[in-house]
C-alpha cells in the first residue's frame, strides 16, 4: 500500500506521457523489481534479467500514451503484460541462436541429470535439480511452449489470465498448454 | 484400448514442472538484476537512441515500409491484370469465332504470323472492310494504273 502523498501509478504515468522524465523515473523506480521477478522466471543470469529490465522500460515508455488506467492495479496488469512480451521475444530470440547448440547433453551430464530426476521420484520436495541443466534442456522447447508453461507451472496464472497476458485466445492457450506439456513429457520420459 | 494410464503421465509431469522451478533465476540475481546501478541511465539511452533512429525514418525504415507495400502492390498487380483481361475480352462471342479481337493478344500473333490466314482477318476486321469493298479498291487501283 503507498502512503497517500505518493502519487498513483496513474497519475506518474499521465505526467510521462506528458514529458515529465523524474516522473518517469518514479515509475521506474517503483516497478523494476516486479519486472526482474517476471524475467527472473525465464532467465537465470543477471545481465539477461538487466536486458528484459531494461527493454520493458523502453517499450513502456514508447507505449505510454497508449494507457487508459483506471484503477491502481491495472498498470501492473498492463507493465506484467510488456514485461512478459518482451520475456518471449527474447526467448524467441535466444532459441533461433542457439537453436542446435544448447539442447544437447553430455553423457556426463544425461547421468546426472537422470540421477537427480530420480531421486527427486522418492522426495519430491527435496529435489534439487541442476539450474544449468534445467535450462539446458529447456532450450528444447519452443519460446510458446516454454513461455506458457512458465506462467501456468512456476508462476501459477490462470489460463484466462495467460490469454490476457499474451493477447491469445483462450483455446489457443489450452491448445498450446496441452502441446508443450506433452512435449515436455516427452523429453522426460528420455531421463526417466 | 488407446487410453493412456494417467500414472504414466504424473512423473514425467512432475519432473517437468522441477525442471521448470529449477530454471528459475533465485532472488538474490534478481534482486541484484533490479538493483543493478546505471540501469536507469541506460534506459534513458536506450529510449533516446530509439527517438534518434524514429526521428531520422532514413534507409533503416525502407525495407520495412516496403516489406509493409508488398500486399498492397500485389493487390494493385492483380486488379490490373483483371482489369486487362477484363477489357480486353472479345465484346460479341459471335463475332469472336471468326474475328480475332482487336488488341487480344491473338491481333499481334496474327499480324507477325503471315502464314497465318489471321493476317487478313485482323486487318479486315480493324478498317470495318467485307471482301467485297477489298475487291472493288482492288479493281479502282488497276483501273487508275491502266490510265496512267
Amino acid at each position: 500500500m503507498q502512503p497517500a502523498t505518493e502519487p498513483t501509478d496513474d497519475v506518474l504515468v499521465a505526467a510521462a506521457a506528458a514529458g515529465d522524465e523524474a516522473a518517469f523515473e518514479d515509475l521506474f523506480n517503483r516497478h523494476r523489481r516486479q519486472v526482474g521477478r517476471i524475467a527472473g522466471r525465464f532467465f537465470a543470469q543477471r545481465e539477461q534479467i538487466e536486458e528484459i529490465i531494461q527493454d520493458t522500460f523502453t517499450k513502456l515508455y514508447f507505449a505510454l500514451h497508449t494507457y487508459h488506467g483506471t484503477h491502481e492495479a491495472s498498470f501492473k496488469a498492463w507493465l506484467a503484460q510488456i514485461s512478459v512480451n518482451t520475456c518471449y521475444d527474447q526467448l524467441r530470440r535466444v532459441r533461433r541462436r542457439s537453436e542446435q547448440a544448447l539442447g544437447e547433453l553430455s553423457e556426463n551430464e544425461t547421468k546426472d541429470f537422470s540421477t537427480q530426476l530420480r531421486a527427486a521420484r522418492s522426495d519430491i520436495e527435496g529435489a534439487l535439480i541442476s539450474r544449468d541443466l534445467a535450462l539446458k534442456l529447456l532450450t528444447r522447447l519452443s519460446a510458446e511452449d516454454r513461455l506458457v508453461l512458465t506462467l501456468l507451472d512456476v508462476e501459477g496464472f490462470s489460463v484466462a489470465e495467460i490469454a490476457e497476458m499474451t493477447n491469445w485466445s483462450i483455446s489457443k492457450v489450452k491448445v498450446r498448454a496441452h502441446r508443450a506439456r506433452a512435449h515436455l513429457r516427452r523429453i522426460m520420459r528420455k531421463f526417466l | 484400448m488407446f487410453k493412456r494410464n494417467p500414472q504414466n503421465r504424473e512423473h514425467p509431469d512432475r519432473a517437468g514442472k522441477l525442471v521448470l522451478r529449477a530454471a528459475v533465476a533465485d532472488e538474490q540475481e534478481i534482486e541484484a538484476a533490479s538493483e543493478s546501478p546505471f540501469l536507469f541511465t541506460r534506459v534513458r539511452a536506450r529510449i533516446a537512441e530509439r527517438q534518434r533512429e524514429n526521428e531520422s525514418g532514413g534507409w533503416q525504415s525502407l525495407p520495412l515500409i516496403a516489406w509493409r507495400a508488398i500486399p498492397a502492390m500485389a493487390l494493385v498487380a492483380s486488379l490490373a491484370g483483371g482489369l486487362m483481361l477484363w477489357t480486353a475480352r472479345p465484346a460479341n462471342t459471335e463475332n469472336a469465332a471468326n474475328t480475332p479481337a482487336v488488341g487480344f493478344g491473338m491481333y499481334e500473333d496474327a499480324l507477325t504470323d503471315t502464314t497465318d490466314p489471321g493476317v487478313e482477318q485482323t486487318v479486315l476486321s480493324r478498317n470495318n472492310l467485307s471482301h467485297e469493298d477489298v475487291l472493288n479498291i482492288v479493281i479502282e487501283r488497276g483501273e487508275v494504273e491502266k490510265k496512267k
